[in-house]
């Protein structure tokens, strides 16, 4: 009981300042407010994101129009309520993509498609909303970066190449651009070496570790991305895939016999253990039931 | 001894007086009966709303109920140490303990099944354990063992009992009408020949020492349950034996309180005499010293090099939030009654029933701080969820629930013992001089 009142009075001393903080820092750059979706939010979206948002958001902001949110500092909220649906879908966007504690950032979590699917999802619960016109997103002012991927065999390292699109709607090397390079494995991505920044030419070259072991072949799937943490440009990563691994032939984890697999893939020895084990003791129970009838047998003779 | 040689109709009449429907025999089950059934409409309310009822959450997913589980398997282990290791070694003394010792082992084994239902969300889907069970998984053996187990304490129990049914449904008088066709039945036409002797002898044998690597499994079994985690308090090559040590020490204690109550309610002082409990409690020192050093063991070795989920496991055990459970169970479950049990006054019939009183409710509590705390601080750190998620607190539903078992147990001893003899009668009377019992 003790220990509860001061997690109580620890979290109430806390979370003041943290809410009145929160609700002066929490801002969204003007241009971020000003993105709008890409496309018109059909109803495949919305359905779509009614998925993401059931899996991903209802269990702190609950289900929208059910004032259900999880109690925490500062509070989630419902998000059919007005404080959510009276921002742009750009604040909104912006507000899921970077987060801020307790709110996880969903950058890497989460696609942008889904991060829309999302809000589309959300504004069904606002009838007077009006979708902006998605051609109309003109008004973004930062850079927008696409990025390509390749391989030099005769330099061995793996060079991302960053493009942006100028006002005037020319292409040209996006110089000064921090990028990360990402190795895929079992679960999930895995950074390679340092974050490097584009030079003159929009190149940043990636040393990159060749014993790494790749599909049998050798091939491993390598991602590049823009590290953006303040959101501030819009940026295409690359992917793609280079026989620059170490060719791996191993079986799946559960293709094997092991501890850890399937039922059907027992080791052997282990089989033989657990069914002989139970044979041997369960032969001489049966044994001993048929002994327990043969006493009345012998009354009998 | 000699000159007062009881003879067998005193015997019989001894060991067979209690079998009779009798008021407090009513009372008694009437009373179990109403506790019971308000535990049940607690489990009807689980079965209902789901595991939610109960404290468990998120991260502390095994609450009371496995505690409970893991005594009741504990509890259980006790009918092997009677029956099979003291008496393969020749212990004479035992034989009126033996069948009091295999009572407990069934009505704790069949009951220990029964408790991890009650951990379950989907109980209708038990049978899937059997069917989909992985030969891999240390709940699929512990599945096993303890079926395996019950269904050997079974016969133990039963086998011995077969020569006193023979005799009381032919020799007894007071039997009640209503028991005598199941006697019939169960002493299968025994008569006391030699081949049908050879038969029982030869079985008995054979469970004796079939019932010792059985029951070591069940409680390694269960150990392994924790112990093929790396949870820090249960990462550890020592479970096993640790298991196995409290299990006779909770066992014996058991036993010396069902002696205690068997020997007033029944009239049996004279065939549970001072020496039995005298010597249960030298057998209680004994397994309590051998758990006792698998507990210093156990928490000084990570204690000495402090890994660091080990370090906040044993702080808070030791030090912090679980202290006054830990070292109350320590001192007053262990420490003190090995002390005092050294004494020959302690060892009398009521000292040594409270003594034991004491083991075996720290012998619950014991195996809650095994279950609960660790679970409390996880590798993973436990973020922005809600209070009563990293705090585990049994709700009043859920601790209906585990009583429910202890009812169940009690249940089935007291039907065992009052519609059987509690002391083996044949057995007696043979020790006691009586050469020739007649069987037909």
């Amino acid at each position: 009981m003790r220990f509860k009142k001061l997690i109580l009075i620890i979290a109430v001393l806390t979370s003041a300042p943290a809410m009145i903080a929160t609700a002066q820092t929490w801002v969204v750059p003007d241009d971020q407010k000003a993105v709008c979706a890409p496309i018109k939010f059909t109803q495949e979206m919305q359905k779509q994101g009614e998925q993401v948002y059931m899996k991903i958001c209802q269990s702190c902001h609950g289900l929208p129009g059910k004032d259900n949110w999880m109690k925490l500092t500062p509070p989630p909220g419902d998000l059919a309520k007005d404080k959510a649906q009276l921002q742009t879908d750009g604040e909104l966007y912006y507000r899921i993509t970077t987060g801020k504690a307790p709110m996880p950032e969903f950058r890497n979590i989460l696609s942008d498609d889904d991060r829309w699917n999302v809000i589309a999802f959300i504004r069904t619960f606002n009838p007077k909303y009006v979708q902006p016109d998605p051609s109309a997103k003109g008004s973004f002012s930062g850079r927008v970066v696409t990025l390509a991927l390749q391989y030099s065999d005769p330099m061995k390292k793996v060079i991302a190449t960053a493009t942006e699109k100028l006002k005037d709607g020319s292409m040209s090397p996006a110089a000064g651009v921090e990028i990360i390079l990402y190795v895929k494995r079992y679960f999930g991505n895995m950074q390679v070496g340092d974050m490097k920044t584009t030079n003159a030419k929009g190149e940043a070259a990636f040393e990159f570790p060749f014993d790494l072991p790749g599909n049998k072949d050798g091939y491993v799937d390598i991602t590049a991305k823009v590290n953006d943490p303040k959101n501030l440009m819009k940026s295409t990563p690359a992917s793609g895939s280079f026989a620059i691994g170490a060719p791996t032939d191993k079986p799946g984890l559960t293709e094997t016999r092991a501890w850890w697999s399937t039922r059907d893939k027992t080791p052997i020895w282990l089989a033989i253990t657990y069914t002989g084990s139970v044979l041997i003791i369960w032969g001489f129970i049966i044994y001993i039931i048929i002994s327990i009838l043969k006493i009345r047998k012998v009354a009998k003779a | 001894m000699e000159d007062n040689k009881p003879t067998f109709d005193k015997i019989l009449n001894d060991l067979t007086h209690h079998i009779r429907i009798n008021k407090g025999f009513l009372l008694w089950m009437g009373f179990l009966s109403v506790s019971l059934l308000i535990c049940l409409y607690a489990y009807s309310l689980q079965l209902k709303t789901g595991l939610g009822v109960a404290g468990i959450r998120d991260y502390i997913t095994w609450g009371i109920y496995l505690s409970n589980f893991v005594f009741f398997v504990a509890s259980s282990l006790i009918g092997m140490l009677i029956s099979a290791v003291l008496g393969l070694i020749g212990m004479k003394w035992i034989t009126p303990l033996t069948r009091i010792a295999e009572t407990i082992a069934v009505a704790f084994a069949a009951v220990a099944g029964l408790v991890i239902v009650s951990d379950m969300g989907r109980p209708e889907r038990l049978a899937y354990v059997f069917i989909y069970g992985r030969a891999q998984s240390p709940i699929f053996w512990d599945v096993t063992v303890i079926t395996t187990y019950f269904v050997l304490s079974l016969l133990l129990l039963f086998l011995p009992m077969i020569a006193d049914m023979a005799i009381i449904h032919r020799k007894s008088t007071s039997l009640p009408g209503w028991l005598k066709p199941v006697y019939k039945t169960l002493s299968l036409n025994f008569t006391d020949s030699p081949e049908q002797n050879k038969i029982i002898n030869r079985c008995i044998r054979i469970l004796l020492i079939l019932v010792i690597p059985a029951a070591l499994s069940i409680h390694t079994v269960t150990s392994w349950l924790f112990a093929v985690t790396s949870r820090a308090g249960w990462d550890s090559t020592l479970f096993g034996p640790y298991f196995v040590s409290g299990a006779f020490v909770a066992g014996s204690a058991a036993v010396i309180i069902a002696m205690f109550f068997f020997r007033k309610n029944y009239k049996l002082q004279d065939y549970l005499t001072d020496l039995h409990f005298s010597n249960m409690g030298k057998v209680l020192v004994t397994v309590s010293l051998v758990y006792l050093y698998f507990n210093i063991n156990e928490f000084l070795v990570p204690g000495y090099k402090l890994k660091r989920a080990d370090a906040v496991h044993l702080h808070e055990l030791l030090a912090g939030k679980d202290a006054l459970l830990f070292w109350l169970v320590q001192t007053g479950g262990l420490l003190i009654p090995i002390i005092l049990m050294m004494f020959k006054p302690f060892r009398k019939p009521l000292p040594i029933m409270l003594i034991s009183v004491a083991v075996l409710i720290a012998a619950w509590i014991k195996r809650y701080l095994i279950v609960i705390p660790t679970q409390e601080h996880p590798f993973l750190p436990i973020q922005h969820v809600p209070q009563n998620f990293m705090h585990y607190s049994p709700t009043l539903i859920e601790t209906l629930i585990s009583i429910a078992p202890f009812i169940l147990v009690l249940i089935i001893i007291t039907l065992i013992s009052k519609f059987f003899p509690v002391i083996p009668l044949h057995e007696t009377a043979k020790e006691k001089g009586i050469e020739h019992i007649k069987f037909d």
